[in-house]
């Protein structure tokens, strides 16, 4: 393993200012599930880690009925895994949660680390696209919040910029007449990164559906929205003859790449078939 | 599990019982020391520069920088090692048989390949100099797949050797007329198969530590199966006498086979420390596992048999070639084995074989459990299913027509003892209500309406020992203590397997002591007796035969000094559970402890004794039942439940035989489904090093299994009737796989890993 400076950052400000001045080659260090490994295996060039995990405040979790679902960057994918209202409320959520890694990764992995790692196959991203989520950012001049779906630039890149940190997300409350599912396909069923990943977040008002969202994972630069084929599906009553042709227009959509794990082409016909048993499972909430 | 015992009813002890291995408590609690955990005083780290290029020379190679690196202590190339050609295994013209490797050359055969090697006061030292050594390479014209090799004209990878890219000679068996015997022939099959490149992934990364004291004495600490053979060759190619050299080698966390080889980490290592005369330790990063160490050999075959009407064979032809990577290793071992067990598992009077194992510019494929056979056995069984299919037979019928019997000639060229074999088939035809499973009812699930369900035998034998390959030899010393405790020292490696508790059973046993009262010394080559490794399934066959041997010598010598101090002859003694009795008057007896102490104007005795023992080979069997679920819109192929029946003879340890089946399965689900070590076909490099993307099957992937283990066929030569069971369970589920997802969706494949990629186009295209 490569040499790396390590700094404890006592707040955000600090953390920030740290990013700032050691430049280049920095990062940001919470669970370090990922950052560990890329430094090990020399995927990722680091000089200099900055602690996070000492800053107060990142660790809230806080649920209300306007707001939604808040959650801070400290919080790690089994805490929220095993929340009850995570499981209830957002299902889609809870499945992906479940699905990372394993029970030691997911007990020390931050949600937040795993979206601003910016993979396009991270399983916590297509459920909170799916769901609308928001991302809090901290900057020591400019604080925004920005929704998820705008985040992202490409593999392992997003719109932050140096010094800006991401404190929290926050997920829009869910309703009674929500129906939600994330399914992933790997080659087993622990410890794997997805080779293709649907979530589906969607509204049904008297046997009709008025919203859906579907979001792809692992079959573009970044978590994909299929837009096209959520309007076809809007106004319907996701009828199978009308989720079949959606699940044909995802397939449309998706811009996967070929790699060890599989050809474009398998990606592509997944997301036809996961995004029809997505909408499925999302519609037995109703059943 | 379950169990049935139609064999000798003796009343064993020891035998029999899953007792509580003494090496468990160290293991859970972290506290077992295995090489990784040894520090020594002033130890340097040592690292290795691969080669990024899959063929080339090497033109220039300046380290001055890296020697210069702060921390940095030695570096080694080709330009200050010995140029020693040596055999890349340690069984000479056995598993190898020519010497293709030297410690470093000037030239590079694969992408990965070390080309030098670095020694600093930490393990991140050395590893950043190792970019600061800078090379410069002529590139040569490179090959990646064995057909391409094999042309006239590819570029050579060795200039040693028969020649054309070939590790040796073609291994040609001929039995019978093959051409009557498809004159005969009612019908004709003939396919082609493939197998990739599954790795072992054992936990435990290769790892060594080498220390040279003031006389110019080795230790050598290392994680192998061969310490006498790691011995020998380390000695052989430092040019030291083997009073020189001392391997030792504790815990192990795995091997299945490929830490058999002597690699060239452990050559660098011991020069390394020679270099700076400080400890030198080098342990290998998973993607070095990759690299640097062993995979199966991956292999194309063709396969074309005759039958008859009534199932008979009447033909076999059959060619493989085995793909050996960049240096030869165990390449003809496996070759020869994996050709020559394709005489056996179903009978035919007339067979024609060709193997051949060709070098390419890939990483080193060596031993790996199932030795060559995983390969040939997938072809034979599966090619026995389509036969069955063909004649419209239940495939259990036609295998169990066809499955070896007791007399046939096995392939080491000895008669077969007992029908194992064809009882295994039966039992789980018999358990599982086997016709009732053909005939059930297919329709899918209304509430899974995409899975199909489908059901596979597989069949396999294997040998315990690697003779004829190799002349076998199998030794032990036993020693009683003054209170009637008892040392084994043994030179076969634990790799974690329980080898140990089986060998300390059957002192226990032989003797007539407890067995807490066993204790065992084992990995260090200047203490205990020379052995030949752990390996070819034969631990509990071999040693074991040797240490009862042993244990019954040192019983005899307890039972004359016991009738010595109770005043009877040795002939009026027995011995049972640590207790010498005269056998006419129980009641006059004294304990072991009693009979070795010292009393009264006599001292402790030193009770030695030695066993040897030089078998030929036994054969275990089995067969596997297996359920698969195939989801027809996605590929994905779930192994759902397997019944494996084994017939391993005697069984020592239930638990530990039990747990070797299991591990088998999980072993073989994987290659047959997910696990394959990619090489990029246009630049060699490996696409997968790692466990990222190389995908094991873990415990939520695990179908349920239902082991039955039969003592059905006994081997005279193994204790009690004992056999090997290591490399067995790995054979027979692939092609039970494969069979089960025939069954389920009707269509063949003749390759693993079966993808869901592969599947799902295969569905297509079947226009399902």
């Amino acid at each position: 393993m490569r040499r790396f400076e390590y700094h404890r950052a006592e707040t955000l400000e600090h953390a920030s200012r740290l990013l700032n001045e050691l430049g280049d080659d920095s990062f940001l260090f919470a669970g370090g599930t990922d950052l560990l490994v890329e430094i090990r295996e020399r995927l990722r060039r680091v000089r200099n880690v900055v602690d996070i995990k000492h800053i107060p405040g990142l660790s809230d979790i806080t649920y209300d009925e306007t707001r939604g679902l808040t959650f801070g960057a400290l919080v790690t994918v089994g805490r929220l895994e095993r929340l009850p209202l995570v499981g209830a409320r957002y299902p889609n959520l809870r499945a992906a949660l479940a699905s990372l890694g394993s029970i030691q990764v997911r007990n020390r992995a931050t949600v937040v680390g795993n979206i601003c790692r910016a993979s396009p196959s991270a399983d916590t991203i297509p459920p909170l696209i799916a769901d609308g989520a928001f991302v809090h950012i901290y900057s020591r001049t400019n604080m925004r919040v920005i929704p998820l779906s705008e985040f992202f630039t490409g593999p392992g890149k997003s719109v932050l910029a140096r010094g800006e940190i991401v404190t929290g997300i926050t997920v829009p409350p869910a309703t009674e007449n929500n129906g939600k599912a994330y399914l992933k396909h790997g080659r087993r069923k622990a410890m794997e990164l997805s080779t293709v990943g649907v979530a589906v977040s969607l509204t049904m008002e008297d046997g009709v559906c008025n919203d859906i969202r579907i979001a792809l994972g692992a079959v573009g630069a970044t978590v994909l929205r299929a837009q096209q084929a959520e309007r076809m599906l809007r106004g319907t009553a996701l009828d199978a003859a009308t989720v079949k042709d959606a699940s044909a227009k995802a397939m449309e959509e998706c811009t996967p790449i070929s790699n060890v794990r599989a050809s474009a082409d398998y990606r592509r016909d997944m997301i036809g078939v996961l995004t029809g048993r997505a909408i499925k499972q999302a519609l037995e909430a109703f059943a | 599990m379950n169990m049935t015992t139609p064999i000798e009813k003796r009343d064993f002890k020891i035998v029999g019982k899953s007792v509580r291995r003494d090496d468990v408590l160290e293991k859970v609690t972290g506290e077992a020391q295995y090489t990784g955990d040894i520090k020594l005083p002033g130890m340097l780290h040592g690292k290795i520069k691969r080669a990024a290029i899959a063929h080339a020379r090497i033109k220039a190679i300046d380290v001055s920088k890296a020697l210069a690196y702060p921390g940095v202590k030695a570096v080694l190339t080709h330009e200050n090692v010995p140029r020693v050609l040596h055999y890349g295994s340690p069984h000479p013209r056995s598993a190898s048989c020519t010497k293709d490797q030297y410690i470093l050359d000037d030239k590079v055969r694969f992408w990965g390949e070390g080309i030098a090697a670095v020694a600093a006061i930490s393990e991140e030292i050395a590893d950043e100099a190792l970019d600061l050594i800078e090379v410069e390479y002529e590139a040569l014209p490179a090959v990646f797949e064995p057909e391409d090799a094999a042309q006239p004209g590819a570029p050579l990878i060795h200039d040693v050797g028969p020649g054309g890219n070939l590790v040796l000679d073609p291994v040609r068996v001929n039995r019978g007329d093959v051409e009557a015997g498809f004159a005969e022939a009612d019908f004709v099959l003939e396919g082609t198969f493939a197998g990739g490149r599954p790795h072992p992934a054992y936990m435990e990364p290769n790892v060594c530590i080498a220390d040279w004291d003031g006389s110019n004495k080795l230790t050598f600490w290392t994680s192998t199966q061969t310490s006498f053979m790691v011995r020998g060759i380390l000695a052989e190619v430092l040019g030291l006498p083997l009073t020189k050299v001392r391997v030792l080698v504790d815990h192990m966390g795995g091997g299945f086979g490929a830490k058999q080889d002597l690699f060239q980490h452990e050559f660098l290592c011991a020069l390394l420390a020679k270099e700076t005369r400080r400890p030198v330790k080098m342990e290998f990063t998973r993607h070095e596992t990759f690299v640097a160490g062993r995979s199966r050999h991956p292999c194309r075959i063709w396969l074309k048999q005759g039958f008859k009407n009534d199932g008979t064979l009447v033909a076999r032809d059959m060619k493989l070639v085995y793909d050996s990577g960049a240096y030869g290793s165990h390449g003809p071992g496996v070759t020869i084995v994996g050709t020559t067990a394709a005489t056996s598992l179903y009978r035919c009077e007339n067979v024609r074989l060709e193997g051949r194992c060709v070098y390419t510019n890939t990483p080193i494929n060596g031993a790996f459990r199932g030795y060559g056979v995983v390969q040939s056995y997938y072809a034979l069984d599966i090619q026995m299913d389509e036969a069955a299919e063909r004649l419209g037979m239940d495939p259990a019928e036609l295998k169990l027509k066809n499955v070896v019997r007791a007399g046939d000639i096995a392939p080491s060229g000895h008669p077969i003892i007992g029908h194992g074999l064809e009882i295994c088939l039966k039992h789980g035809i018999d358990v599982l209500d086997w016709k009732t499973l053909r005939g059930r009812d297919r329709t899918p699930d209304p509430k899974r309406p995409h899975i199909r369900k489908g059901w596979g035998i597989g069949c396999e034998m294997h040998g315990s020992s690697a003779y004829p390959g190799i002349k076998e030899q199998g030794n032990a010393t036993v020693k009683i203590n003054e209170d009637g405790t008892v040392t084994l020292l043994t030179g076969a490696a634990g790799l974690g397997t329980g080898a140990h508790t089986a060998l300390a059973q059957i002192v226990a046993e032989e003797l007539g002591v407890r067995f807490e009262d066993v204790g065992v010394i084992h990995g260090d080559t200047d203490v205990v007796p020379w052995d030949i490794g752990a390996f070819a399934s034969h631990t509990t066959y071999l040693v074991g035969t040797a240490a009862k041997m042993a244990a019954g010598k040192v019983r005899a010598a307890v039972l004359e000094r016991a009738a010595m101090k109770l005043q009877v002859s040795p002939a009026e003694v027995d011995l049972s559970e640590g207790k010498v009795f005269v056998i006419a008057e129980p009641d006059r007896a004294m304990t072991v402890s009693e009979a070795m102490g010292p009393s009264r104007g006599i001292p402790a005795a030193n009770i030695v004794a030695n066993g040897t023992y030089e078998p030929t080979k036994s054969y275990s069997f089995a067969a596997h039942f297996t359920e698969v679920d195939v989801d027809i819109e996605t590929g994905i192929v779930e192994v759902k439940r397997v019944v494996p029946v084994h017939d391993v003879g005697r069984v020592i340890h239930p638990i530990a035989a039990q747990g070797q089946i299991e591990g088998g399965i999980q072993q073989g689900i994987g290659h047959t489904l997910t696990e394959d070590y990619v090489i990029d076909k246009k630049t060699g490099r490996s696409l997968n090093a790692g466990l990222v993307d190389y995908k094991m099957p873990l415990s939520m992937d695990m179908p349920d299994i239902e082991t039955i283990i039969l003592e059905a066929a006994p081997d005279p030569g193994g204790p009690w009737g004992a056999k090997g069971v290591g490399e067995d369970p790995i054979i027979a589920i692939g092609p039970s796989i494969a069979n089960a997802i025939h069954d389920a969706i009707g269509i063949r494949f003749h390759h693993y890993p079966i993808t869901p990629e592969d599947v799902l186009k295969a569905l297509r295209e079947k226009g399902a």
